[in-house]
């Protein structure tokens, strides 16, 4: 209930306005949005390309994260959305931020700022490479995103 | 105060809250300076952190008991400084700038229209709300009924009464509105003709109704003619459109059929697209495969003729380039390429062969001049041997002619050696004592070998 009308509270602002690069593209219900980002610089990695994020909302949101990742559409689907090459992305679409595990969470988060945080991921990235193990974390990894310990040990990207 | 105390005091300050204020419907628009960053709405119970941070009492309260590392290293959800006490105490123009906000009644649903100012909710709904749903007094009924319905006697008003005209059941506190507005047997003028029909039969009315207006049957082929029911027979003998009518639904078929074939040849153009694809993506694997197959065996048949084989980079390029050209000219240009490396391998064949027939003959050569040297050395030791033992056959020669003479046989002496040199041997013949062993040796060796 709280959730309900936080979100819906959300829903009815980022509809009146967004940030440039952010938009909406699935928000039927209020247990899962996927939301379009793009970078907006002259950065090559990024450059032309759309990629969705998806949000899966718990019922204590926001005082818990929402389940934040990547989702891949095919390239011949009418709107083909890659997964961003990043050295804290795996190229199942899961992220390493410390802002999405419920240690670095704050409750004043919005979607909007998750969406710009990751923005600005994206945009300060100069690297073309995944995370170390990416292979092995593909293949092995059943955990759903708030599972995984993750380490933040690198703070320059 | 400090958090172990904020948290201890707010269960019982919610108790005398019936409406709940964040599901209220906020009618005015409300600065996003006076909402909570945790819950969104207008503040309600505002408490303050030392940070200056506001947040509800309620919210800040859920983000305390779920923070993840413990509730003393609580941290201001907004500037994450640490939060070492609770404040209570807010300004109070906030709490009124929030109270005044609008909202509509939380029994809109059931027919309030008030809309009051959030502070004041509370009471329209405790004394003043007609709509708020109350316990029916009946103490066996479990429904609800509007306040203003409740009646003066206390008597459960969910009782079903029947409908004199229509049959339906209808529950107490509704049947007044039933009879004078809602039931199917009341009379009313249909909005066309003027006609009094019932209110259950009002829709086929309006359907059949002569005096309703009704556009003409061609009116999807473009007529723009409306009249009314009666008059619109007459027209439709007329109309140039209902008489073009079948030709345009023949039209409309074939466009139909047509954009069904158009659809299917379409998908069939994307499998063999597809096909193309998978068939393009095969060749390139291949030819990747052979192309390392070339590099291997060069370099084993020709590593000391050319130590650096041509025909990798080559096949290299024609791998970039057969991405872009299409699958003809890559395979073209395959074809060419090993077509070189056919031509080279047998170029390196032919100057191998040559070089090994130069080898043979050198060979052959050096292997004559030493067996002549040999044949040389061979006869200059013969030579020397024949030299060497022609004195000794003198010497047995003499020693026999001297035994001879010991049995007084001259003639042999005068008549065998007589042409022979006979000057030397006779001084190397002193001693017959000592010779004597090694004679018959030697004479028997004379008649075999030499």
């Amino acid at each position: 209930m709280f959730a309900g009308k936080r979100l819906s509270k959300e829903l009815l602002k980022m509809k009146e306005h967004l940030p440039p690069g952010i938009s909406i593209a699935k928000s039927e219900n209020l247990e899962e949005w996927q939301m379009d980002i793009q970078v907006l610089d002259e950065n090559p990695l990024y450059q032309n390309q759309v990629y969705r994020l998806k949000f899966t909302f718990s019922s204590k949101y926001p005082i818990e994260p929402p389940e934040v990742q990547f989702i891949e559409l095919s390239s011949t689907s009418e709107t083909p959305r890659p997964i961003p090459i990043h050295p804290h992305i795996y190229s199942n679409g899961i992220i390493c931020l410390d802002l999405l595990s419920s240690a670095g969470w704050s409750p004043v988060q919005t979607v909007e700022s998750v969406c710009m945080s990751i923005q600005s991921m994206l945009t300060a990235n100069t690297r073309d490479e995944r995370p170390p193990g990416d292979s092995d974390f593909v293949s092995y990894n059943r955990r759903r995103p708030r599972d995984i310990n993750f380490f933040y040990d690198d703070d320059n990207v | 105060m400090n958090i172990d105390e904020f948290l201890a005091m707010e269960p019982c300050s919610d108790l005398d809250e019936v409406v709940d204020l964040r599901s209220l419907d906020y009618v005015s628009s409300y600065d996003d300076h006076l909402m909570c960053a945790i819950c969104h709405c207008p503040y309600i119970r505002p408490v303050r952190l030392q940070c200056d941070h506001v947040f509800c009492q309620k919210c800040l309260n859920t983000a305390i008991t779920t923070f993840a590392t413990g509730r003393h290293e609580f941290k201001c959800p907004t500037c994450r400084a640490p939060a070492k006490g609770v404040y209570l105490s807010v300004p109070r123009f906030l709490v009124n700038m929030c109270d005044d906000i609008r909202v509509k009644c939380p029994f809109e649903a059931e027919g309030c229209k008030e809309i009051v100012p959030r502070g004041h909710v509370q009471s329209h709904v405790d004394k003043y709300c007609g709509y708020r749903l109350m316990d029916c007094p009946d103490l066996f009924c479990t429904k609800k009924t509007r306040k203003k319905d409740l009646s003066a006697e206390n008597k459960c008003m969910h009782e079903l009464h029947q409908c004199l005209r229509c049959d339906e059941e209808v529950m107490e506190q509704d049947y007044q509105e039933h009879v004078q507005e809602l039931c199917p047997s009341l009379k009313t003028t249909c909005p066309d003709c003027e006609a009094t029909v019932f209110r259950k039969a009002l829709r086929e009315h309006i359907d059949a109704c002569p005096e309703a207006i009704h556009s003409c049957a061609a009116s999807k082929y473009g007529c723009p003619v409306k009249v009314k029911r009666a008059e619109l027979v007459v027209h439709e003998q007329n109309c140039p459109l209902i008489t073009m009518g079948p030709y345009f639904e023949a039209q409309n078929a074939r466009l139909d059929s047509m954009e069904l074939t158009i659809r299917h040849l379409q998908q069939r153009n994307e499998i063999f697209e597809d096909g193309l694809a998978s068939i393009r993506s095969t060749l390139v694997e291949s030819s990747r495969v052979m192309s390392a197959r070339n590099a291997d065996v060069p370099a084993e048949t020709n590593s000391q003729i050319r130590p650096s084989n041509p025909s990798v980079p080559e096949n290299e390029q024609y791998d970039n380039s057969s991405a872009s050209s299409n699958a003809t000219t890559y395979l073209l240009a395959l074809h060419e390429s090993l077509r070189e490396e056919v031509g080279q391998l047998s170029h390196a064949i032919t100057d191998l062969d040559a070089r090994a027939s130069m080898a043979i003959m050198n060979e052959c050569l050096r292997l004559k001049e030493d067996m002549a040297h040999t044949n040389a050395a061979v006869s200059s030791i013969r030579m020397q041997v024949q030299w060497l033992m022609n004195p000794r056959i003198h010497q047995g020669q003499r020693t026999g002619v001297r035994t001879s003479n010991n049995n007084n046989n001259n003639e042999t002496r005068t008549g065998q050696l007589g042409s022979s040199t006979s000057g030397p041997s006779n001084a190397a013949g002193p001693s017959p004592g000592l010779l004597r062993p090694r004679r018959l040796s030697d004479s028997g060796r004379e008649g075999t070998k030499l």
